[in-house]
């Protein structure tokens, strides 16, 4: 089972997309902040990280740095998502597999995810 | 002994940059300052908060903006999005959103204060919005702890001279802990006027600094949140002395400038009052089209279009449009809508201040009167708006209507107002041998003597025409005029006998 982990300081957007994600099989994991992101790689593989761009703490560019810069988190696809448009996110940080933007169909998040990782039991 | 020097910097100023709530505090919120906005749902607080971010990150500033318990932040950009302040361009350098309900909901109050601390410092910020402080007070186990929550931010904001606005819904008769604790609160209300709703401001707390007192109207539009001060606080003193004068400004008709003697006193306010139909607009643009560059002329009304003003003057010879083209005179047409009345107020005084207006022509009271929503203002109002059109060097002319078109009772429409009107001339519809006639007199003129007598007058397609004496008959007053009894039974009598 793939597991996917969201960072995303809003606990509304962390509901949609985690229950989302659980409905489709995966396993998912939530942070509230980068730092917390950081933490919660360092407890578990994960295979992807749905990443929200502005957060407190560690925002999500600072955080999917970190993340190309630490060897053990290297190889983890990184899914962006903002409510502000793609260039705006792009000049802080532009290694990332897919862009999302805020407000997203669930279905556009699925397709992203599936794109990237496949299936749940990929 | 040396004097110490004192080091102690005095407090700036952070505008809000939001049209007329920066005259409304003096000058802006103080640099470093905690202050509480707060109403009901639907008051305003988030998009007064967010327009002042915006435009604060528009001149320069960092602001962060975070929300406990709040709307969404995608919502929220998709709600702004159409307003005129809207630019998605300075997010995120400049104006960052983020959420610490998780971290309020994990770590408390304390955690809560120390991602803002961080926010403040990471982002580098001077205006930081916590929107939905009310979901902080329900995690403080008791009123002390928030309120010690409040002191902490209140002494990191100054340490970093971040100034910090705090949104919650409350109503006017909640005060809780934390107004004790803040530098001041300001209150957004929306209230319900039988049919109509306006939007009002009130500052009820503001340390360190003067602000004006009271109620202040305010709109919300697609061009942003935009506030009126109220005319009373604003205009509580002219913004120019009185300057006395002898001079007189012609009204441009002659018989009417020789019942006055010459013609208005400058720098006055002149009631003209009558009947629908009585001709005062046709005076009023009369008036008007003796305007020039020297005398700049603006019309403010509420009943007809430019365009159709226009037409009426050509109608009686009066070249109104060709003084519009030259730039001698301005027609603000102002359809009775539910216009706010300080709104009005400022419209006005903002267009005779632009063009130095001389010759004002107001048509009329009611249009002002009409947008009241506390009728108790109205004496107040105008006597503070004409001491400002008069220290502007505006000699205005007033129209009143009064409902009765014939009788016996004038009933002047605002009571109060009458007293504050220096000059008052009235218009008169009598009814004579079964036609009307239109009479004029004048009732008082600051300073001057003027004509007693009541006069007819005629409106024809070479402008009006003032004429004799009404004499010759008696009960004018009443509306219907007719001859002297002396004067009737020597008629009679002058008959041949049936």
């Amino acid at each position: 089972m793939q597991t996917i982990l969201v960072v995303d300081d809003e606990l509304g957007a962390i509901e949609v997309v985690a229950t989302a994600l659980e409905d489709e099989g995966y396993r998912v994991l939530s942070a509230a902040n980068g730092r917390h992101g950081l933490e919660k790689l360092a407890e578990g593989p994960v295979d992807l990280a749905i990443i929200d761009f502005m957060m407190p703490l560690l925002d999500g560019t600072a955080m999917a740095r970190a993340m190309k810069e630490n060897t053990a988190f290297r190889e983890i696809p990184i899914i962006m998502m903002s409510a502000v448009a793609e260039p705006l996110v792009r000049e802080r940080f532009a290694d990332y597999a897919v862009f999302l933007r805020k407000p997203f169909r669930i279905a556009a998040l699925l397709d992203a995810v599936r794109k990237v990782v496949g299936s749940a039991r990929s | 002994m040396a004097r110490v020097e004192d080091q102690v910097p005095a407090l700036g100023r952070l505008p809000s940059r939001v049209e007329g709530l920066d005259e409304i505090l003096r000058g802006g919120f103080l640099v470093g300052g905690v202050y509480i906005v707060q109403g009901s749902p639907g008051a305003g607080k988030t998009v007064l908060a967010n327009e002042i971010c915006f435009r604060h990150a528009a001149a320069g500033g960092r602001a962060g903006y975070v929300t406990l318990l709040a709307e969404m932040h995608t919502r929220l950009l998709q709600h702004l999005r159409p307003m005129a302040f809207f630019d998605e361009s300075v997010i995120p350098d400049s104006l960052y959103y983020v959420s610490a309900f998780h971290t309020l909901e994990g770590d408390g109050l304390k955690g809560l204060l120390d991602v803002l601390r961080r926010e403040i410092k990471g982002q580098r910020a001077d205006l930081l919005v916590v929107d939905g402080l009310v979901a902080a007070q329900e995690s403080a186990p008791n009123d002390r702890e928030f309120k010690k929550f409040i002191h902490e931010l209140q002494a990191h904001a100054s340490a970093s001279a971040c100034t910090v606005l705090l949104l919650t819904s409350g109503t006017l008769r909640e005060v809780s802990a934390e107004h004790t604790m803040v530098d001041g609160v300001l209150e957004l209300d929306d209230q319900l006027f039988e049919f109509r709703n306006e939007r009002s401001l009130l500052v009820r707390k503001f340390r360190g600094s003067g602000y004006l007192r009271g109620r202040h109207a305010f709109r919300i539009t697609d061009q942003g949140v935009r506030f009126f001060p109220r005319v009373e606080a604003v205009f509580a003193s002219a913004s120019a002395p009185d300057v006395i004068s002898n001079a007189q400004i012609a009204l441009g008709i002659e018989g009417i400038d020789r019942m006055l003697m010459g013609g208005l006193p400058a720098a006055t306010t002149t009631g003209l009052i009558g009947a629908s139909g009585t001709g005062k607009t046709t005076i009023g643009l009369h008036y008007l089209s003796a305007s020039s560059r020297a005398e700049p002329g603006l019309m403010f009304g509420f009943f007809e279009t430019p365009e159709r003003l226009c037409l009426k003057a050509r109608h009686q010879g009066l070249e109104v449009s060709a003084a519009v083209d030259r730039g001698d005179v301005e027609l603000l047409w102002q359809p009775q809508r539910e216009n706010v009345l300080d709104e009005l107020a400022h419209r006005l005084v903002s267009a005779v201040r632009r063009r130095k207006v001389k010759r004002l022509f107001i048509d009329g009271l009611g249009g002002f009167m009409e947008s009241a929503t506390s009728p108790q203002r109205v004496s107040r109002f105008f006597s503070c708006l004409t001491n400002e059109l008069r220290s502007l060097g505006a000699t205005t002319v007033f129209t009143m209507e009064v409902p009765e078109i014939v009788g016996p009772v004038v009933r002047v429409p605002a009571s109060g107002v009458s007293a504050i009107l220096e000059n008052l001339v009235f218009l008169r519809f009598v009814e004579r041998d079964s036609s009307l006639h239109r009479l004029i007199s004048v009732h008082k003129v600051r300073d001057s003597g003027h004509d007693f007598a009541l006069r007819e007058f005629f409106i024809t397609d070479r402008g009006v025409h003032v004429g004799d004496v009404f004499a010759g008959v008696e009960g004018v007053s009443t509306g219907i005029a007719r001859e002297p009894a002396s004067a009737a039974a020597a008629s009679r009598s002058a008959k041949p006998g049936v």
